[in-house]
């Protein structure tokens, strides 16, 4: 532990030093060379895999032309629609994510409370894929039981109003069901920084909620708030059993073109798959920077 | 030791630890279920590679594949594939013109593990799996594709040539001369509909473009890789003006049908159907009567053939060049080119290829032919030739995605 | 005054939470009905037994169990001691390890996956073809939550103190290792063992794009061909993560500072 990670107050003493002769410095990065071995072969090795192939066509010359093909209606339409739908989740999910994580933990409710919606998000986070796509099918698909309730109860033709559950705000109540488990979890932590003492102190001082939320618990959880919209973002935008299941992969979004690519579109130039993918580490890079950046700031609170 | 976890701000993934009533109330639970699962993992078979089964060495007397079946005895070539032990299938959906009991028969009767793998994969995902996988152990063996697909992957040099024993008995429009490919039976585009979901039946194909089937019409897949959804252009085609040499009037319909908001981005599969996901497709007619038996129970499928426009047309058998169990393969495709597979066939609505053959020898139990959809349905369908069929694909690849956005 | 506050909150609080009960738990339910109506009139537990009798459920299920044991011992393996030196003596790489360890974030399931098809299509058919490939990028796939499992575990406890008490009582490096400092930190590595577990378990995308019969991908094709019968499969799935996550709480129990992550890692 460094000196920061301690409580004020408390000096901590450096540990001995270990031997470190010139021999010994060379076994001890021994033990980490594996994993370093390891991360370049099979993650790194892939990236760089994928970065050329971009910019290769089938007889290995260089080309620009994949890239240039990014920009094509087909694809452009792709990447607007991935990542409309991530940001649109990100942000609907970060919300909701924000105030069931917060009724749960700082909301007075016993213990269970919480326990009960940790694990559950932790359940939830995983059902993706084909046992999400039925579960909307059964609940809000032409013959689920929303519906069939709308029907029938309350006369609403949910399906007259040109709903679709393939449509982007289907998908977004679907994508929903993982985002906001991601965020009780990730945000969980932070929640935690937010000291009851100073909601005391604020309400002493004759703030309503309004006036607490504004002025002390957001600017305090605004770092862990982006940082982990950035992290939504980032899976629905990466996602793709889902969305696959629930249409054999025929929306217009990135994840489901290069799957296309790959397994069955003869059609087209099988580094068309690369060019994609490319973009996407583009995207998801530039937000995970941001991330980073975020994360630094927000540890501040989480002591 | 500290009293909390300070876990830097980069670790946003925490979660919240229990008391210790929670810990042993949860912990009889999951200690159960970590050693039952090992229980049942110690009792596992291993075998999970998919494919790879025996080896492939030859038995009963034969080496090398043949590649006339007429020329070897089927008992030698039963037992040269049960060596084998395995058959890769590929997108062949268990109610597929009865593929689900020609498999099992096939296995019971050979004893070989049929391994069927992508139940909804499309031709074109076949030919791709042939490549992608080559090579390995678990590439598909046995394909069964479109004729468009078929005639391409001949040309890539993708098949392996044989002629079953029955060769001579199907009719020379529908096989390759050389035996890389057969057809092995056709059906005509119609409609299938929910009743309990969508209560009238489209009797036309003009009659899609109705309000009341807005959002519940749904294609067997993307035409530019399916065959069903190849046909059913085709057959859109045929209905508005176009002609077995333009595909074109077809691919409008279906850009309007988008834009209407009418078709959906969904595969047509028999568990959408069963959902009740697509409550109106455009597919083969043998599926669409399937359905309605499979389903009997629990939705009221109906089938319709437009009256204003159908086409019909064949799928291809071929073996894969470098098939994993050659054998097995050869055995297969004898199997369903006898009577007895072709009878399959027809038991799953669909016409197999030897149909005339089979009906002039008196074969056909009655029954069969009484549960088909009635003959004069049949009068006005019309097939491709294989060059219509490749300048109609070729149209397609090039026009689809620009016209038809969204799907 | 501020009781009346705090009521109206608490209140407010319970309402959110009542709604996200029902956003999350009436799928659930619709999903459970569909799966008992294999026809028109009541209910019939079948397409349970036709799931449960299938084979290849079996098959698939101990298959994809198959890949995760090997995928946790690989990364076990390989970030047990990374962690631990990272701690002990190279605090300076920390950043490094934990950048490359977040990186599977910008490199998601799908394109991972691109990349290692590509990437390794000249290696021999014993790794290219068996599914070695696939436990390779399970395991990358992992790295980001085994990471973090151990390091939350390694800083609970005061590593320095127990490595130089144990070196100068004589041991060797790999004695500290293993009967020191691994006894110690057994709630992160049940941890992070579990959660590849369930990871692994419900991973699809890489599964189904280099086409091996995973767990996953069996619910796929079940998905394609039974409705009901899939529908009575996701809720297997459910049950089985359930009981994975169970399993991670258990072993976050244990011991002060031994907080496991518990983020999905399928989409």
């Amino acid at each position: 532990m460094t000196q920061e990670d301690l409580p004020p107050g408390v000096v901590s003493t450096p540990p001995p030093r270990s031997s470190t002769s010139g021999r010994g410095r060379r076994w001890v990065w021994l033990g980490v060379v594996p994993f370093f071995l390891y991360t370049f072969a099979f993650l790194l090795y892939p990236a760089i895999s994928i970065l050329l192939g971009a910019f290769q066509d089938e007889n290995g010359k260089i080309t620009m032309k994949l890239v240039a093909s990014l920009f094509e209606h087909g694809s452009l339409e792709a990447y607007w629609t991935s990542i409309k739908l991530s940001v649109v989740t990100a942000l609907l999910g970060g919300l909701f994510g924000l105030l069931i994580a917060h009724a749960a933990i700082a909301g007075r409710l016993p213990r269970w409370v919480r326990t009960t919606l940790t694990t559950f998000s932790g359940v939830a986070a995983n059902f993706a894929g084909v046992p999400l796509a039925f579960a909307f099918i059964a609940t809000i698909g032409f013959t689920g039981i929303i519906t069939k309730f709308l029907q029938d109860s309350l006369g609403f033709d949910l399906y007259g109003t040109g709903f679709k559950l393939y449509s982007f705000w289907g998908l977004v109540i679907v994508y929903l069901y993982f985002q906001i488990p991601l965020m009780v979890l990730v945000i969980a932590p932070a929640i935690d920084g937010l000291r009851r003492e100073w909601r005391e102190a604020a309400e002493n001082l004759g703030a309503n909620t309004s006036q607490y939320w504004r002025h002390v618990a957001l600017p305090v959880l605004m770092p862990s708030l982006l940082g982990a919209g950035i992290l939504l973002f980032g899976s629905a935008f990466g996602a793709y059993a889902t969305a696959y299941a629930l249409t054999s992969g025929r929306l217009p979004l990135v994840p489901l073109l290069i799957g296309n690519v790959t397994t069955g579109n003869v059609l087209s130039d099988p580094h068309y798959g690369n060019a994609l993918a490319l973009g996407m580490v583009l995207v998801l890079g530039v937000t995970m920077t941001l991330y980073a950046i975020l994360q630094r700031k927000a540890s501040r609170w989480q002591r | 030791m500290p009293a909390h976890d300070d876990d830097s701000g980069l670790d946003p993934l925490l979660a919240h630890s229990l008391s210790r009533r929670d810990l042993l109330r949860h912990g009889a639970m999951g200690m159960g279920a970590v050693a039952f699962a090992a229980f049942l993992a110690a009792c596992s078979n291993n075998d999970n590679g998919g494919g790879g089964g025996g080896g492939t060495g030859g038995g009963g007397g034969l080496t090398e594949p043949p590649s006339d079946g007429s020329t070897v005895n089927i008992d030698d070539l039963a037992a040269a594939a049960k060596n084998e032990g395995t058959l890769n299938t590929i997108a062949l959906p268990p109610d597929w013109a009865n593929y689900g009991e020609i498999m099992q028969t096939f296995g019971t009767t050979y004893g070989i593990k049929v391994a069927n793998a992508s139940p909804n994969g499309t031709s074109s995902d076949e030919l791709q799996a042939v490549k992608s996988l080559a090579g390995q152990d678990r590439a598909p063996d046995v394909l069964d594709v479109s004729p468009g697909f078929a005639a391409q992957g001949a040309t890539e040099g993708l098949f392996a040539n044989y002629k079953v024993s029955t060769w001579d008995t199907i009719p020379d429009t529908l096989k390759d001369a050389n035996g890389a490919w057969a057809g092995d039976y056709w059906g005509a585009v119609a409609f299938g509909l929910n009743t309990d979901v969508v209560p009238n039946a489209p009797a036309t194909w003009q009659d899609l473009l109705k309000p009341e089937y807005k959002g519940k019409v749904a294609l067997n897949g993307d035409p530019r890789t399916s065959g069903s959804a190849f046909a059913g252009v085709f057959a859109a085609s045929l209905a508005n003006g176009g002609s077995l040499d333009d595909i074109t009037p077809g691919i409008d319909f279906f850009a309007e049908l988008v834009k209407a908001g009418t078709l959906i981005p969904v595969d047509a599969t028999p568990s959408t159907v069963e959902s009740g996901e697509t409550p109106v497709t455009i597919d083969w007619d043998y599926l669409q009567v399937s359905y309605g038996d499979e389903f009997a129970g629990k939705l009221t499928w109906q089938v319709a053939v437009p009256t204003d426009g159908t086409f019909a047309n064949n799928y291809c058998q071929a073996i894969n060049k470098e098939a994993p169990h050659p054998f097995a393969s050869r055995l297969w495709q004898e199997f369903l080119y006898s009577d007895a597979g072709q009878l399959l066939w027809l038991k799953g609505y669909s016409h197999p290829v030897r149909f005339d053959d089979l009906s002039s020898r008196g074969v056909i139990p009655q029954e069969l032919l009484d549960k088909l959809p009635p003959a004069d349905q049949y009068a006005n369908v019309v097939f491709a030739t294989a060059e219509q069929t490749d300048a109609a694909t070729k149209i397609i690849a090039d026009t689809w995605a620009q016209k038809v956005s969204g799907v | 005054m501020a009781a009346l506050r705090r009521r109206r909150f608490l209140t407010l609080g319970v309402l959110w939470l009542a709604l996200a009960a029902a956003y999350f738990v009436v799928p659930l339910l619709a999903t459970l009905k569909f799966s008992l109506q294999p026809t028109r009139e009541g209910y019939h537990l079948d397409a349970y037994r036709v799931i449960l009798q299938d084979p290849a459920f079996r098959q698939s299920l101990f298959f994809s169990f198959k890949l995760a044991v090997f995928t946790v011992i690989i990364s076990l393996v390989l970030l047990v001691p990374t962690a631990y030196w990272v701690h002990l003596k190279l605090p300076k790489i920390r950043p490094v390890i934990e950048f490359l360890t977040i990186l599977p974030f910008v490199i998601p399931p799908i394109v991972l996956v691109v990349g290692l098809l590509q990437g390794f299509r000249w290696t021999p058919t014993w790794f290219y073809g068996g599914y070695l490939i696939l436990v390779v990028g399970y395991a990358i796939l992992a790295f980001p939550y085994v990471y973090r499992s151990l390091d939350a575990g390694l800083r609970a406890i005061d590593i320095h103190t127990l490595s130089e008490a144990a070196q100068s009582l004589g041991a060797r490096w790999t004695t500290v290792l293993f009967r020191v400092i691994l006894p110690n930190l057994r709630a992160g590595l049940l941890s992070a063992a579990f959660l590849t577990l369930a990871l692994v378990m419900g991973e699809f995308t890489m599964g189904q794009l280099m086409q091996f019969p995973t767990f996953a991908v069996y619910i796929s094709y079940i998905g394609q061909t039974q409705a009901t019968g899939a529908a009575a499969l996701s809720l297997l799935s459910f049950a089985i993560t359930w009981v994975a996550m169970l399993g991670i709480l258990l072993a976050a129990g244990r011991g002060a500072g031994a907080r496991a992550a518990q983020v999905g890692g399928v989409h």
